[in-house]
């Protein structure tokens, strides 16, 4: 089984992207959070709600590196791997992916970096600025990224030319349904992901009475107001795509004729339906089960505040630390359901997966599986245990807070020089 | 009018990209030498750290261009480098985390390790745009009497690009003998870059695809390591190092024989429209943190 080029490549890409997404959705998830928190500090010019800020962009920045290790990881794979799509698409697929490079990731990684060095740099007001565009940027990257993938299900404003697709149409690219509500899905979805580890870590704290300067009772009032309101557009969103699911693309037909579409269909399931039904039921089970959370947890918070009771009963906030689980789980196996579902073909009813894989050996194809998988592996699991420690510790101990006096050879000083 | 236009920008990203990337990856090589001492290895990361948030993302760019404006270059390069591209990717993967986790816990061991995956790192990636380089210039990805000393040339680079850098940043009342050692070895590697050069100038007369094109930056090259070599030695390393480092990059444009197709019109009039509103906040933002950074704040930050 493991000497089937195809299938490394295929796994290879499945958990690079699985592993990227995860970080991904925390960074969308927490960007707007931290960005309000940041405007009220600012407005207020309290030096002691700015040290909350700087609690959750440490969290932030801590996930937004492993992140952006495994993108760039992800566009190179796709390069290398997948180069079948790249010749036949690069002008349709892979310019939203250019786009995505220089309008949003480099104005994003170069922002941020003047946000992480900039707290003694500059201006409150302009330091404020930098992390908008930080956001911003965030929501643009993904945008961009989804409108690529979203032309991989319903590929849309192009003509063959040559077995190469020319785009004829932007605007029916970017208006793509399959882009723009996959967009609203990933939006709304990440945000219950942030809203989550807020919770999750503000209960942790909160059960051990520490709230410095109710930091952590306004994360559990954030987080619980986003578990009620936004479960109803992410079932919207997702819901609406499923109509899109059983229809052909406009453009079937360009490249092979129905006769051969269905004999492709036939031919290459496999166990693509089974993935992707267990996918659906653990997805569509995820998100039930925050649908009625999140009106539990807002009226656990009120009764606790308004009883004043909130000392007394604690046992409640310790299942919230699994938290986000929950929406973690449902977004990769919302994923593997969208991408399944997808399959024989990597562009539907133009080009399948067997045609899009570079044609390699299998020593090189397990080579670079085993390689990345285990790199991934390690860094994904180093990161989450520094998420835990860094979250655990709260405002004190966090990779940006203010003071730092735990390590030696933080201070050069003291260091004799060898 | 666009065609040449995406052909500079793509030109530009890989000339930009190994002009500052390679301060930072350079560094990153000569940590060994020019940092003794935990102190003195964490104040050469507060110096990269800054720059390689800004610096990465003109490689990431330069992908995506390829990818969406030159499929057929990227097929080309792909095809050509595939063993390559996979190091160069590893070497990214390794010196990033390097930088991202080394002060995450306290302690030396912690900070030794990743301190040693960027060392590591920064060699792998250089070496292999080395190979990248050598290889595209070549035509072949096979090691030849080209290619060999080509790849060792650009990782010299590099490393003069980081000498240069570091000589430049690493100025401070505690490690000024950091600089210093940077400094002096501005002279030693543009020697021997420029005896690299020599012998690949040698090997590269019988290779068919370097003309006449390529005369004139081989030359600026030779230029400008002889002037770092034996004049002017780290006082101009800061530019000459740069013009030195574009110009493997410039020879792959003009004698790499790179098959350029012409852009279909709606693909590029839609990259454009976007990208051009968004190059003024692109300059800003570079422009700003490396103006912001000059001086590396001597209080320990998130990387150092």
């Amino acid at each position: 089984m493991f000497d089937d080029p195809l299938l490394l490549a295929r796994l290879q890409f499945a958990f690079t992207a699985a592993t990227h997404y995860m970080f991904v959705a925390l960074t969308l998830g927490l960007a707007p959070y931290i960005l309000t928190a940041q405007l009220r500090a600012a407005l207020s010019g309290d030096r002691e709600r700015m040290s909350a800020v700087r609690f959750w962009g440490g969290l932030y920045l801590v996930n937004y590196g492993m992140g952006v290790l495994s993108g760039l990881v992800m566009e190179l794979q796709l390069a290398l791997n997948w180069s079948g799509l790249q010749e036949m698409y690069g002008y349709s697929f892979g310019a939203p992916l250019a786009l995505e490079t220089m309008t949003a990731f480099f104005i994003e990684s170069t922002f941020l970096g003047l946000w992480i060095f900039g707290w003694e740099r500059m201006g409150r007001w302009a330091h404020l600025a930098c992390f908008a565009v930080v956001t911003a940027t965030a929501y643009l990257s993904a945008w961009w990224v989804l409108v690529s993938n979203g032309f991989l299900r319903n590929p849309v404003g192009f003509e063959m030319e040559d077995g190469v697709a020319h785009l004829t149409d932007p605007a029916a690219l970017l208006a793509n349904p399959a882009a723009t509500m996959a967009f609203g899905h990933v939006v709304t979805g990440s945000l219950l992901v942030g809203a989550a580890v807020v919770i999750a870590t503000s209960a942790h704290h909160l059960r051990r009475g520490n709230d410095p300067q109710r930091m952590f009772s306004r994360g559990m009032g954030y987080g619980a107001l986003v578990m009620c309101l936004v479960p109803i557009p992410v079932a919207a969103f997702g819901g609406v795509q499923f109509q899109l699911f059983g229809q052909d693309p406009p453009t079937s037909g360009q490249t092979y004729t129905a006769a051969e579409i269905e004999a492709v269909e036939a031919a290459g399931s496999g166990i693509h339906p089974a993935v992707g039904a267990t996918a659906d039921i653990l997805m569509m089970g995820l998100w039930s089960l925050m649908f009625f959370l999140g009106p539990l947890l807002l009226l656990g918070l009120l009764a606790a505040r308004f009883s004043g009771r909130v000392r007394a009963v604690r046992w409640p906030l310790y299942p919230l630390a699994a938290l986000p689980f929950l929406p973690y789980l449902a977004s990769v196996a919302g994923w593997v359901f969208r991408e399944t579902s997808r399959q024989p073909w990597t562009v539907v009813h133009h080009l399948t997966t067997a045609d899009a894989v570079t044609p390699m050996s299998p020593a090189a194809a397990a080579v670079s599986f085993g390689l990345f998988t285990a790199a991934f592996a390690g860094l994904a699991a180093t990161t989450w245990w520094l998420l835990v420690r860094f979250a655990r510790r709260g405002p004190g101990g966090g990779p940006l807070a203010e003071h730092r006096d735990d390590a030696p050879e933080q201070d050069p000083a003291r260091v004799p020089a060898l | 009018m666009l065609d040449v236009l995406s052909s500079l920008l793509l030109v530009l990203f890989v000339v930009g990209y190994l002009v500052l990337a390679g301060a930072d990856v350079g560094l990153g090589m000569l940590m060994p030498r020019v940092a003794r001492g935990p102190g003195q290895r964490r104040r050469v990361v507060a110096a990269i750290a800054p720059y390689f948030l800004a610096t990465e993302v003109w490689l990431v760019a330069l992908v995506g261009v390829l990818a969406g404006m030159f499929p057929s270059v990227e097929h080309h390069v792909v095809e050509r480098l595939w063993p390559v591209l996979p190091a160069l990717a590893a070497g990214l993967l390794v010196r990033d985390a390097g930088l991202w986790l080394r002060s995450r816990v306290p302690g030396a061991a912690w900070a030794a390790l990743w301190d040693g995956a960027v060392v590591a790192g920064s060699w792998t990636l250089a070496l292999s745009w080395g190979w990248i380089l050598a290889a595209l210039i070549a035509g072949d990805a096979g090691a030849t009497l080209f290619t060999v000393p080509c790849a060792l040339t650009v990782a010299a680079l590099f490393a003069l690009r980081g000498a240069a850098f570091g000589a430049e940043r690493l100025v401070g009342e505690s490690d000024a003998e950091s600089a210093d050692v940077a400094a002096r070895d501005t002279r030693r590697i543009a020697a021997a870059a420029l005896a690299g050069c020599l012998v690949t100038a040698a090997a590269a007369v019988p290779v068919a695809g370097v003309g006449p094109a390529a005369l004139l930056p081989a030359v600026l090259l030779a230029a400008c390591l002889a002037a770092t070599a034996g004049l002017s030695g780290p006082m101009l390393s800061r530019h000459t190092s740069a013009v030195a480092i574009a110009v493997p990059g410039v020879l792959v444009a003009v004698a790499g024989g790179l098959p350029v197709a012409p852009i279909p019109e709606a693909t590029a009039v839609l990259v454009w429209s976007v990208l051009t509103p968004a190059i003024p906040v692109m300059l800003i933002g570079q422009v700003w943190l490396y103006r912001m950074t000059r001086r590396p704040s001597p209080a320990p930050g998130f990387f150092a």
